[in-house]
């Protein structure tokens, strides 16, 4: 296994799982179906969350594949093309999120979302083909347009539409330059980063151990009124790593216990499912002071705190061992 | 201003030296990590209390937050302890440096306002959930300016430490 083999992994499902997302959305408009429209809410959601390793990893295979063989014009536009593409999936899964929060109540997300989600996952899935498309060039000259069959020296050729795009990528490079520029910035991001891991454990932490039986004073369902504060912490560290990430690719990438963080976060996002869409949260939503919630729901929030502890302490030593999977190195 | 040659000597024991140089998982990173373990219950657990007292999740009973301030005792205890190791480690580099003044100032800022919300809003059994908020909110407002200011001023000290070692500046 290596990050060839983990990108390729990886890689298939935020451009298949878009489309699954998008044509479940898009059907859910025939007839006003809202479990459909939910269904397709969790896809993006889902999806967002694995585009984030299969991201990653493709900065490990790049560092692998780079070299005489491979056209560097050709890597920086699928590069390029994954950057943007990440942000607007990670935008369209922030949107389902907030939908499926508001449609709790209503079962109907608000029109605003609804307009959003359509938006941005429409231009998540052609973003995501485009991203998919220039990836397949790098390796399979056989798909260039009229081009002869050699890996090196490939070049970028656009269609009408590829180059209106091109022009709202970022050219990568440049992108990690800008992250890295100062000091000042990286510290103010690492600021925020820890800011959002307090708030991700000072509420989803509470809501665990009341499932868990201590403080059975508290009802349940107004300690789930702070999940918006936890969500929002999520998605200013998701921001802010993926940042530090981009600037600086080799401190991260060469890190066993990095690739283990990245592990229990999606070991977390696994954890949620199991809570939200069995009838888990259903059994513990309405317990007032005093009642005890089932075994099952006593091991999600568990394993939610444990898992949660396990990123902290994963991410606190990215920079002692940062080095542990770096060739040559023992 | 001459450094006290006392840092010298705390840098020259074993503890100390063992701290910075072990590369044992268990030795400067592990110390660190209880540090980062601590900050997420104190500040955590007060930004829950805060934000309650400040109108989020207000179906939330606010008398049994009560509770929530052993896990702030306990995470501030682990901060000191695990804080005490960390300036064995190095001393110099922390006590040269202005920023880790104010960090402790922060850190009493809001240790001084938690205890004050812990005894004047939360131990005052003849106060109403009303009169709890009415009493409580400058004080949860001002416990939110003075964590995020200790995280910060904690996050800014690697950036402006002058010394790494007693005589040695950074990069000589």
């Amino acid at each position: 296994m290596n990050y060839a083999h983990l990108h390729l992994l990886l890689n298939h499902f935020p451009i298949i799982g878009t489309m699954v997302g998008l044509g479940l959305f898009l059907v859910s408009f025939l007839g006003k179906n809202s479990d459909l429209r939910r269904s397709s809410y969790i896809v993006f959601a889902a999806v967002a969350l694995i585009s984030i390793p299969a991201f990653l990893s493709g900065f490990g295979a790049q560092l692998m594949i780079k070299g005489p063989s491979v056209s560097d014009a050709l890597l920086q536009r699928h590069q390029g093309s994954a950057l943007l593409s990440l942000w607007f999936m990670e935008a369209t899964g922030a949107l389902a999120l907030i939908g499926l929060w508001q449609s709790q109540r209503t079962s109907q997300p608000p029109h605003w979302n609804v307009t959003a989600v359509l938006l941005f996952s429409l231009l998540t899935v052609g973003l995501m083909a485009r991203t998919g498309n220039t990836g397949g060039d790098i390796r399979h000259p056989e798909v260039r347009p009229g081009q002869t069959v050699t890996t090196a020296d490939g070049t970028v050729t656009e269609g009408t539409i590829g180059s209106i795009i091109h022009v709202f990528e970022p050219n990568p490079e440049k992108f990690s330059e800008a992250v890295t520029f100062s000091k000042w910035w990286w510290t103010f991001m690492m600021i925020l980063h820890f800011l959002g891991l307090i708030m991700i454990v000072g509420t989803v932490g509470l809501l665990d151990i009341r499932i868990m039986g201590f403080l059975k004073q508290f009802p349940i369902a107004p300690l789930h009124r702070f999940l918006p504060w936890a969500m929002a912490g999520l998605g200013v560290n998701i921001l802010t790593g993926l940042l530090a990430f981009i600037g600086l690719p080799e401190n991260y990438i060469y890190s066993g216990v990095f690739w283990l963080k990245m592990l229990s976060l999606l070991l977390l996002g696994l954890n949620a499912a199991m809570f939200y869409l069995t009838d888990i949260f259903e059994g513990v939503e309405n317990l007032g002071p005093g009642e005890d919630a089932p075994i099952s729901a006593k091991l999600i929030a568990a394993s939610s705190l444990f898992l949660w502890f396990a990123v902290i302490t994963l991410g606190r030593y990215i920079q002692p061992l940062g080095d542990t999977l770096r060739p040559g190195s023992n | 201003m001459a450094v006290p040659e006392i840092f010298n000597t705390i840098e020259q024991t074993a503890l100390s030296s063992w701290l910075r140089e072990s590369t044992s998982v268990f030795g400067f990173y592990f110390i660190l990590l209880f540090h980062t373990f601590g900050m997420a219950l104190v500040v955590g657990a007060s930004a829950v209390v805060d934000l309650r007292i400040l109108g989020i999740a207000s179906a939330l009973p606010l008398k049994p937050l009560k509770r929530l301030f052993a896990i702030m005792w306990v995470g501030l205890a682990l901060n000191v302890t695990s804080g005490l190791f960390l300036l064995t480690a190095y001393p110099t580099k922390a006590l040269t440096n202005p920023d880790f003044y104010i960090k402790l100032s922060f850190i009493g800022l809001a240790v001084f306002t938690m205890r004050r919300m812990n005894i004047q809003v939360f131990d005052d059994a003849s106060l109403d959930e009303v009169a709890m908020i009415a009493k409580g909110k400058m004080m949860a407002a001002w416990s939110l300016a003075f964590w995020i200011g200790a995280v910060s001023a904690g996050r800014l000290l690697s950036e402006t430490s002058k010394y790494v070692l007693y005589g040695h500046l950074w990069g000589s």
